[in-house]
Order: structure tokens, then sequence, then C-alpha cells
């Protein structure tokens, strides 16, 4: 009764209706098509799928394949280093421990380096160890493909160095190779953020009771850190599980995201979509909650979708010592630069007339020429902008509102509504693709709601719910640097809630309101997961990355397709890099938010 | 316009009771000042009055009307904030007509409206300024520019100079009093230091953990304190804890040690041989005269400090008892020297033991 009454007491009508307009488009739009993803199969009145999943391709114990191959090549050996198959499901959760554990590893130790150290080049190594996360969709895996896999640039350079063994990684290994470059930086973020948090007393206090060096590390600034380092650990898990691009390069298809998006594609209308991937994909949703759950005691949402600006005080930084420095400039600099690879490789294939031996040859424009006059990319970077604006009004939308909320309504249950609102950033963009394909397609069968029909609404739906969490936390930061007390003098002057909204919450908040825009827009224009499920249901309607996707995949555009999707690539990175550089230039950012 | 009562009003933040069965009747056009040290509720009481904290418990009424319920912009109460809350992207002319603008009122008259209230606080000529442009002083009346002009019937004032200098906070709050005679409009005024509750005050709540333990004129709240609370919260006294040793005619007398002193049990009374606390403020220690021997208190100077007007001596009167007064500016005493110091019995102050644990 008094919560009805502290209820009615704050809301006004139009906020009532924001915030109901809010919760019915991630009631219809997530958790539904969720919930029915996990339901149907369910309700199939047949064990069969479900058999499915404990045979191959699903699983498959004992497994197939050799960990590594050594043959004899003359005056060399060639280590070649697979990793077996163990089934679709246990590959996915063995690549995705993996890649974890590894991204963990590095990050940790590039952050602590650049959190506490102070050296010649930390500009550089910040700058690089960014790069990796300026999205590249699908090229990026190739290029490490490139270097690392069959006949790739490390093999040829240990031969070139002398040595009598030269390695590649194919499979399994190479996707956990190509994963760990591409996704570590997320947890060195993450670590580095929470690192800058800790306040330099509690460490000096350590210190003046005898605590110093690596046992301070130990027991002070690692579990101080705990918090950054889960929080990007479960990013980097989830990531892997839903990544497409690795498994492609590589040729792998015994994974669960390759599985949906091939199955998706092959179908013609519903009933031709497979019940074992709706498990499948209900699985990769179940995995990546059970993990969330499993951390979530250490982690917070907030700190998921962009990093707080670090250091409120002067953080503790030191000169290396001889030790230090020789860690940092032999093993983190190579790391680091090495992640930076799949960028750099991008603009190699981009600008290059070929790329088949060791080196790229040739310079030449003639891939954006092509690309920017081809009809079908034209049409999808139309698609992908209009989707990506209607996204964008979606977004400003439930952003403001429910960061207002969240920062401003002292009320039960309020915690629930943001961790509903940041909760996309930790599902598969898969499992919500199915969801949504599954649900509309199934109930709103030839409607203008199906998928099959009509996929342009429900990309923008997707985008929206998907990509809001960056603007919804940069207007989160916003709101919590605007005093309560000014919106309570205008209501205390005779402006509703609403009025307060508009005359003084949003005129105050107006930058990080654009700033936050800017990434969401950015990262709907680059969207992958719905984009190539439900967006390749009809030709016409597809964006921009469907067909990335589409020159990597079908061969379409000639030999020279890793070219021009590393062209349009290449393009996408520019507009990237100038979001963030903007939108952190504006919310006085120390590193750009978290690409996803 | 403007009679303000409020009526068992308690408030939770979470489980920590912010305002304990609160009631208040504040008259028409009175300055009423709530004071407290910081976390007593006197801000949350304002709070409550303006509508920004819904209380779990109790009725707010504004002229007969009840107005618990009512939004803060339903309201007729303004509220001077604590930090201005001057909103930065608008200019003062801006700010100050916001109110009006919500009222609805016309160009011209919001015009009319701004241009009197900001001559009533001196600072017509500076309407195109932005907040950041101003003094702190500046800010402070357009914020009160801001919060009369939209004439409510109870102007809510939060720690309105704790952000100002000695000086102009001196001069500031005889302004205010000034302004709201002019106006005569009922103000509710909060603020943890006494001396400015006592000059500008009508009446003066003083609040603790959430309650109100006195109200009262300053003089009323000065002189006779209910409690131990009050009685140390105004001014500087000496506390001691004695035995009551008999009882006549509502004068009491305490033993301090060996030494012993009658006095006065404005609150609680005490029973014979019950522990109790004595409370004797600085001022009402004085020089016994010579052949002066009711309440007089016999010890060596233990340490003499000159103040200005008055010279401050703490008296050693046994192991364990010692009491500050003060003696004229111009006299001599030696550290070391013995001293005779007397009190009046309506000087001393007497509560029940159980005061100190609270």
């Amino acid at each position: 009764m008094l919560q009805l009454r502290r209820v009615t007491y704050t809301f006004d009508v139009p906020l009532a209706l924001l915030l109901l307009l809010t919760l019915s488009l991630f009631s219809l739009f997530l958790v539904l098509p969720l919930s029915f993803l996990i339901l149907r199969p369910l309700t199939g009145l047949s064990l069969e799928p479900f058999l499915d999943m404990l045979r191959y391709p699903y699983l498959s114990v004992p497994p197939i394949g050799e960990w590594y191959v050594i043959s004899e090549r003359g005056e060399y050996k060639l280590l070649r280093l697979l990793g077996m198959n163990f089934g679709v499901v246990l590959n996915t959760i063995f690549i995705a421990s993996a890649v974890t554990v590894l991204s963990t590893v590095i990050g940790i130790l590039v952050a602590t380096v650049m959190a506490r150290y102070d050296f010649p080049g930390k500009t550089l190594l910040r700058i690089a160890s960014i790069m990796p996360l300026l999205y590249t969709p699908f090229v990026g895996a190739f290029v490490l493909y490139k270097i690392f896999g069959d006949g790739g640039l490390i093999g040829s350079l240990m031969l070139s160095l002398g040595l009598p063994v030269a390695v590649e990684f194919a499979g399994i290994a190479g996707v956990i190779v190509a994963q760990t470059i591409m996704f570590w930086p997320i947890v060195y973020l993450n670590t580095m953020a929470s690192m800058l948090q800790i306040d330099p007393t509690l460490e000096e206090q350590a210190e003046n009771m005898g605590s110093r060096g690596l046992s301070l590390y130990r027991t002070i600034t690692l579990p101080l850190s705990l918090p950054g380092i889960a929080a990007g650990a479960g990013l980097v898990f989830i990531f892997s599980m839903e990544d497409l691009a690795a498994p492609l390069a590589f040729k792998v298809r015994d994974v669960m995201s390759v599985r949906i998006v091939e199955n998706i594609l092959a179908s013609g209308n519903i009933e031709e979509l497979g019940t074992e991937v709706v498990i499948v994909a209900g699985l990769l949703l179940l995995m990546a909650l059970g993990w969330f759950f499993a951390v979530r005691h250490y982690v917070s949402l907030k700190q998921y979708a962009m990093l707080s600006r670090g250091g409120r005080w002067k953080p503790r930084v030191f000169k290396p010592g001889l030790l230090v420095s020789g860690l940092i400039y032999f093993v983190v600099f190579p790391l680091v630069l090495f992640s930076a690879l799949p960028q750099i490789g991008v603009f190699l294939y981009a600008f290059s007339e070929s790329w088949r031996g060791t080196l790229p040859e040739g310079f030449t424009f003639d891939h954006f020429v092509a690309v920017l006059s081809d009809d079908n990319v034209v049409r999808g970077l139309r698609n992908s902008v209009i989707y990506s604006l209607a996204a964008l009004v979606v977004i400003v939308v439930i952003g403001s509102t429910s960061s207002y909320l969240v920062s401003r309504l002292n009320l039960r249950g309020i915690s629930a509504l943001d961790a509903l609102v940041m909760s996309p950033l930790a599902i598969p963009g898969l499992s919500i693709a199915m969801g949504l394909l599954v649900l509309y397609g199934v109930l709103f069968k030839d409607t203008p709601l199906d998928p099959y029909v009509n996929p342009a609404f429900l990309l923008v739906i997707g985008y929206a719910i998907r990509k809001s969490p960056f603007t919804t936390r940069a207007v989160f930061a916003g709101l919590q640097q605007v005093h309560k007390a000014l919106e309570e003098a205008a209501m205390n002057l005779g402006a509703s809630r609403t009025r307060t909204l508009f005359t003084i919450v949003l005129p105050l908040i107006g930058l990080n309101l654009i700033a936050g825009s800017l990434i969401s827009f950015v990262y709907s224009m680059s969207e992958v997961s719905t984009s190539i499920t439900v967006g390749s249901l009809n030709r016409e309607q597809a964006p921009l990355t469907y067909y990335i996707y589409d020159y990597l995949t079908s061969g379409y555009g000639g030999g020279a397709f890793i070219h021009l999707a590393s062209a349009i690539v290449a393009l996408m990175i520019i507009v990237q890099l100038a979001a963030i550089v903007l939108s952190n230039y504006v919310l006085k950012y120390r590193y750009a938010f978290l690409g996803i | 316009m403007g009679e303000l009562v409020l009526e068992r009003i308690t408030k939770y933040y979470g489980q920590f009771k912010a305002l304990d069965n609160v009631s208040l009747r504040i008259n028409r056009g009175e300055i009423f000042t709530l004071l407290g040290p910081s976390g007593c509720g006197k801000s949350t009481t304002l709070r409550v009055i303006a509508g920004l904290e819904l209380p779990e418990e109790g009725k707010v009424y504004l002229d007969g009307e009840d107005i618990t319920l009512k939004k803060p912009y339903e309201r007729s109460t303004a509220m001077m904030f604590q930090n201005y809350a001057l909103w930065p992207h608008m200019t003062v002319f801006d700010n100050v007509a916001y109110g009006l603008k919500m009222k609805g009122y016309g160009r011209e008259e919001i015009r009319k409206r701004v241009k009197w209230a900001l001559e009533l606080v001196g600072l017509s000529g500076l309407e195109n300024r932005f907040p950041l442009q101003l003094s702190g002083g500046q800010q402070q009346r357009v914020a009160l520019a801001r919060a009369i002009v939209v004439e409510p019937k109870v102007l809510l004032l939060d720690e309105p100079l704790s952000n100002l200098d000695a000086k102009l906070r001196v001069r500031v709050r005889e302004e205010i009093v000034t302004l709201q005679r002019k106006l005569g409009i009922t103000m509710v005024y909060v603020t943890h230091d006494q001396e400015e509750a006592m000059s500008i005050s009508d009446r003066i709540a003083i609040m603790d953990k959430g309650r109100v333990v006195q109200v009262g004129t300053p003089k009323e709240i000065y002189h006779k304190p209910t409690n131990f609370f009050v009685a140390t919260f105004m001014g500087r006294s000496n506390v001691l804890r004695g035995v009551v040793k008999s009882v006549s005619d509502g004068l009491y007398r305490v033993a301090l040690g060996k030494a012993s002193l009658y006095g006065m049990a404005p609150g609680e009374r005490p029973g014979i041989g019950e522990d109790v606390v004595v409370v004797i403020r600085h001022e009402a220690v004085r020089r016994a005269l010579s052949g002066e021997e009711t309440n007089v208190l016999e010890g060596t100077a233990e340490r003499v400090s000159f103040i200005g007007l008055a010279l401050q001596v703490k008296v050693r009167v046994e192991e364990g008892v010692s009491i500050i007064g003060y003696l004229r500016g111009d006299e001599e005493v030696e550290v070391g020297a013995p001293i005779r110091v007397a009190v009046s019995p309506e000087d001393v102050k007497i509560y029940p033991f159980s005061a100190l644990e609270d």
C-alpha cells in the first residue's frame, strides 16, 4: 500500500507512459522471444531433437581428429596445431573457456603494466591496445587466418629466422588463437578501469604495514580489480561463444554459432528451421546466462557498457625496474602490437592488388571503387543507415527513460529495470535473433511482422534493443553529474517531472545523449548477429554487414572477395574511429567504449 | 496565509528512521528555525514540507489543507537549496522566471515580476549573466529571488548561508530577515549554526536523532533547555557528574565530589540519591565576591587564557572536578593560584544521568 502510494506520488502520466513503452519493448522483443526460444522445443511433443544433441555433430565423444600433426617438409618440420572435435556443444564451451583464460591472463598483465608503470612508448602501447576494439566484422578473423593459418606469416617468419620448425594453426586451435587476439583487450580495458579506481591509500596502507611487490599485488590490487576482471572475462566468454568470424576463417563448422547461422540462411520459411538449432540457440542463451550468474557476485552491469573515467585521484605509477622493463618490452609490446594486426591487415587487404604470398602486393583503390559501385552493397549501406537511424530514435527514448528512472527514483524494483535494460550486453545476439525469428515467424506468419516476409522491422528493433545499453550508460553517467537539487528546484517551482526532464535534465546532459547515440549508431551499423540471420531472409532488405558475410562465404565478387570485404570494413573502421574520438572528446572518457 | 502544521511525521530512508513522530505548528508570518546537528532530520523535515520526500506516516497541512500527497509542483512552497541549485544553462533572468513560466504568466508580467524580485535582492542589471559568472553571494541572492518571485505561502531555506564566508553570512542573514518582514511570508529556516538561529528566529525547534526535542523562542531555548541535549547543544557548558543530596521547593542540592551546588531540574525530576549530570554554562560561572558563601566552589586556577573581552579560567576544584568560567578581561589570575568561583542556582541545570547515555 505504502509502496503503491510512493509509486503514484513519484510518477506523472508522461513518465509512466515512457516507462510503459520501454517495458513493452523489452518484453515483446527480448523477454518474450527468449522465453519462446527456450520453451518452444519443449512443446514439440518429440524427444528426437533433444536426442540429436547427444549425437554427432552436436556431441562427439570420443573426439575426432588430432590435437596436432608434425610433418617433414624437407629441411624443416611443420607443426600443425589442430584441436580435437568434441562436437558442436563441447567445442563451443571448450573454445570459449580457453579463450577466456588466455584473454584474462594477457588482459591482466597488460592492464597492470599500463595502470602501474610509466615507461617510454606507453602512449603507443595505449593506442595499439585499443585498436583491436575497432570492429572489423568477419574480415579481421580472415587476416588472422592469413597470419596464423595454413602457410601463414608466422610459419614463414619462423623459417626465415632459420628455425627448423614452422608452426601453423588450424581448426579449433586457430579459432582459439584468433579469438584471444580479438577479445583480450576487453579484459584489459575493464581491469584497467578497475585498477585506476582503486584508492591509492588502500595500497599505501598495505605498504605501510609491510606488504610490497607481488604480495601487495596479490592481496590488495588484484582482489580490488576483480569487478573489472570478472566483467571482462564474462564478456569474452559470451563473445567467443557467439563469434562467427574466427570459425568461418579457420573453416570450423562444428560450433554453435556457425550451425545456427547456416541453418537460418538455408531455411526458406519457418518450417524449414531445424528444431535442433533452436535448441542450440537456447542452449547458447542458457550458457551465457549461467556464466553471467556465476560471476554476477563480482560484476555489476554498470561496468559493462563503458569504462568509467579512471583516476579521480592521482594513481600510483612507478618507473619499472629491470625485470619489469624486460617484461614490458619483450612480452607486452609484441603481444599488443600483434593484436592490432587484424585492423592493419584490413587496410592492407583493402588497398592491395593481391595477397597470395607472404606479403601483399600492389597498391590500388579499385576495391573501393568496385564496392561502392556494387548495387547490392550500396543498397545494403542504405538499408543499414535507415535501420540504424530508426533504431536510434527508439534507443534515445528507452535510453533516456530508463537511465533517468534508475538514477533518480528511489523505488524498490528499480534495479530490476536497470538489469533488464543492460542485459542485452550479456545475451548472445544469435539467441536474440533466433528468439525473434521463432516467435514472430511462428505467431505472426505471413503478417508484416513475419521476418521471412519483412525482416526490416525486427532488424530495427533488434538493433535498438542490442545497442541501447551504450546510450543508456552514457546518459546515466551524465545524470550522475547533474545534482539532484537542480531538478528538485524546478519541481519546487511548479514544473512536473516530465517538464523538468525536458527543461532541466536534457539540456544539461544533451552532450552525453549525443555521444551515447553516436556510439549506439555506429555499433548498429556494424551489428552482425541479427543482421546476417534475420536480415538475410529478404535480400532486398539485407543490411551492409550481411554483404560482407556474403562476399566472404559465397566467393561473391570473384577471387578478390577478401579485398572487397576489407574495403567495406576499412570504411567502417574510419567511421567508428571518428565516432569514438568524437564521443570521447565530448564525454571526456579516457577510454573507448567496448566494441560489441 | 502560510500556517503550516506537521502532524506525527515519520520518514524512513531504508532502515534508517530519519524522522520520528515529528509534530510542529508554524504560525503564519513567523521565522521558524529547525536547528540541530547534522543528521538530526532538519533538512528531511524541510524536504517533507516541500514534497520532495514522501513520509511513511503523518500529515502535512498548509492553511488547513492536507497537502501530504500533493506533489512538489502542486504546493505553494518555494525552497532555497543549500547549494543554490541554479541551473547553469540558464541566465539569471531565466532562472528567476522559470517558476513564473510554469505558472503560465504572460511575458510582460514575467518581466515585471523578475525585475521586482531582482531589485528586492539587489541584483538589478545582472539579468543576462549565467550563474557561473556570479560570485557566491550573488548566486545566493539569485536563488532567493527565484524562490520569492513565485510568491509562495511558505519560504523554505536549507542552510542558505553555509556556502558564504563569515562576514557575508552575517550581512546576508540580516537582509533575509528584512526581506521576510517586508513580505510577511512564513519562513522555515534550517541551520546547524546556533548563533544564526538565535539571531533571526521568532521560534526555534531543536532536533536530535529525527525527533523534535524542544520548541520555543530563542530565549526560552537558551535559558530553559528542557533536556540535556538542548542544554549542551546551545552555547558552551561545563558538564559534571553529581548525586542529588536533598530537594526542597524545586531547589536541588547536588554533591560534586566533596563540594556541592544548588540547582534546578528544568526537565525530568530526579529523586534523592540519584546520579545526575549537571550542566553549567561557561558564562554563568563568575568570580565569587568576598564573603559570598552559597554556591561557591574553591579551587586552583589550572589554565588561564585571554580571549579578548574576558579571561577564561579553568578551575580545578578537586580530583576529577574542574569547571570553566569567565572573569573580566582586565582581572589578573596566576596559574596555580587559589580562586573562588560562584554560580547562581538557576544557572545550574540538573538532568537524569541517563541523558548522558543517549
